[in-house]
């Protein structure tokens, strides 16, 4: 069992600022060949500040949790097992994007294999004004102990 | 595929689906290479040994990568319009020489103050046809060209004016597909037609997704 009493930890903000090269490295390694992704006049014909980040960017950004610290958990594997994003403005290359994140939730839940650690986190982005960018939550699910080699 | 081709809530049909994305063959270097753009390092995807002694048969492939293709699928095909909110659940695990398609279809259009949304279902499949991601999004939509059109040039959209025809406001509240909706006679006073805020839906044009007409695809 995880330590509950991480729930309800919030980070202190922190600013990702989106560089041209993230979003062109981002969008190659996703095989997009979209050119507002690569092209800075591109997205700019298309009506965008600067080259224009693909939906699933925000995952790029940082908070000042580090889970894997947070939860020690240096030996247990985290599996991905949901995802979701509100979108409220385009993120552009150029932006600076102040990230605050939160664990609203660290939990037994039963699966096909036994029960299971998940650990919830959501966090959101603004942007120099202040704005909200984005939102985003997470679910992990923790690996038991990996096994001496 | 055809990169001046633009979508309009006019002619989306509830039911249709979306022309499937087929992705390259995944391997290892294409993991390695998704891990390096997120600057993520989870050794489940990049360290065999590590994956084994975690009881895992090898490395396996990261979930947003499938997620980040969904994306592409949707956005490939919306453009102009833009995804407003985006969900995905990682239903099995993605094995390195998995070849994935990822599919969608409309299930919702409709109409909230004076935006336009359509509702996505999403989903890939792996070579052997099993479900391994299943989305949603959530998508806005211009509702046709000329929407469009003052959108980019900061005019508010005539179907956001009082009284500016009212047949079309009242029939698209009614959902019916808009190509009966235009050719509908107008039926009643524009009392169906919302008052619209000075200023909604129009602050800072620039800051917002729009045409792509010169966005040639270079897709591989």
């Amino acid at each position: 069992m995880l330590d509950r009493e991480l729930i309800g930890r919030r980070s202190e903000p922190l600013w990702n600022e989106v560089e041209a090269g993230s979003i062109r490295r981002f969008a190659v390694a996703l095989g997009i060949g979209d050119l507002i992704h690569h092209d800075e006049r591109q997205a700019k014909d298309a009506g965008f500040r600067d080259l224009v980040a693909p939906s699933t960017f925000p995952i790029t950004f940082r908070s000042s949790i580090d889970l894997e610290v947070a939860l020690g958990l240096s030996s247990r594997g985290l599996v991905h097992a949901d995802q979701s994003f509100d979108l409220y403005l385009p993120i552009c290359a150029g932006d600076r994007i102040q990230v605050v994140a939160v664990i609203v939730e660290v939990a037994e839940r039963p699966s096909a294999g036994g029960i299971v650690d998940v650990v919830v986190v959501e966090d959101e982005g603004r942007d120099a004004d202040g704005t909200l960018v984005y939102r985003g939550r997470r679910t992990m699910i923790v690996r038991p102990p990996a096994r001496e080699a | 595929m055809n990169g001046t081709r633009k979508l309009y809530f006019e002619n989306v049909r509830v039911g249709d689906e979306l022309v499937p994305l087929v992705k390259p063959t995944i391997d290892r270097v294409t993991i390695a290479r998704y891990a390096g753009a997120i600057d993520e390092y989870n050794p489940l995807h990049l360290d065999d040994d590590f994956a084994r002694r975690s009881g895992f048969p090898s490395v396996s492939v990261p979930g947003m990568l499938a997620m980040g293709f969904l994306g592409q699928l949707a956005s490939d095909w919306l453009r102009p319009g833009q995804i407003k909110r985006f969900s995905a659940r990682f239903v099995k695990i993605i094995w390195p020489g998995d070849s994935l398609v990822c599919r969608g279809r409309i299930v919702d259009k409709r109409r909230e103050e004076t935006d336009h949304y359509v509702d996505l279902e999403l989903w890939v499949e792996n070579q052997r046809g099993e479900l391994v991601v299943k989305g949603t999004a959530s998508t806005k939509l211009f509702y046709n060209p000329s929407d469009e059109d003052r959108f980019r040039r900061g005019i508010p959209s005539e179907l956001r004016e009082p009284g500016a025809r009212p047949s079309l406001v009242d029939a698209l509240e009614r959902e019916l597909p808009a190509a009966v909706a235009a050719a509908v006679p107008a039926p009643k006073t524009p009392k169906g037609a919302r008052a619209k805020k000075e200023g909604e839906g129009t602050a800072a044009p620039a800051k917002r997704g729009s045409s792509r007409s010169g966005a040639a695809k270079a897709q591989k």
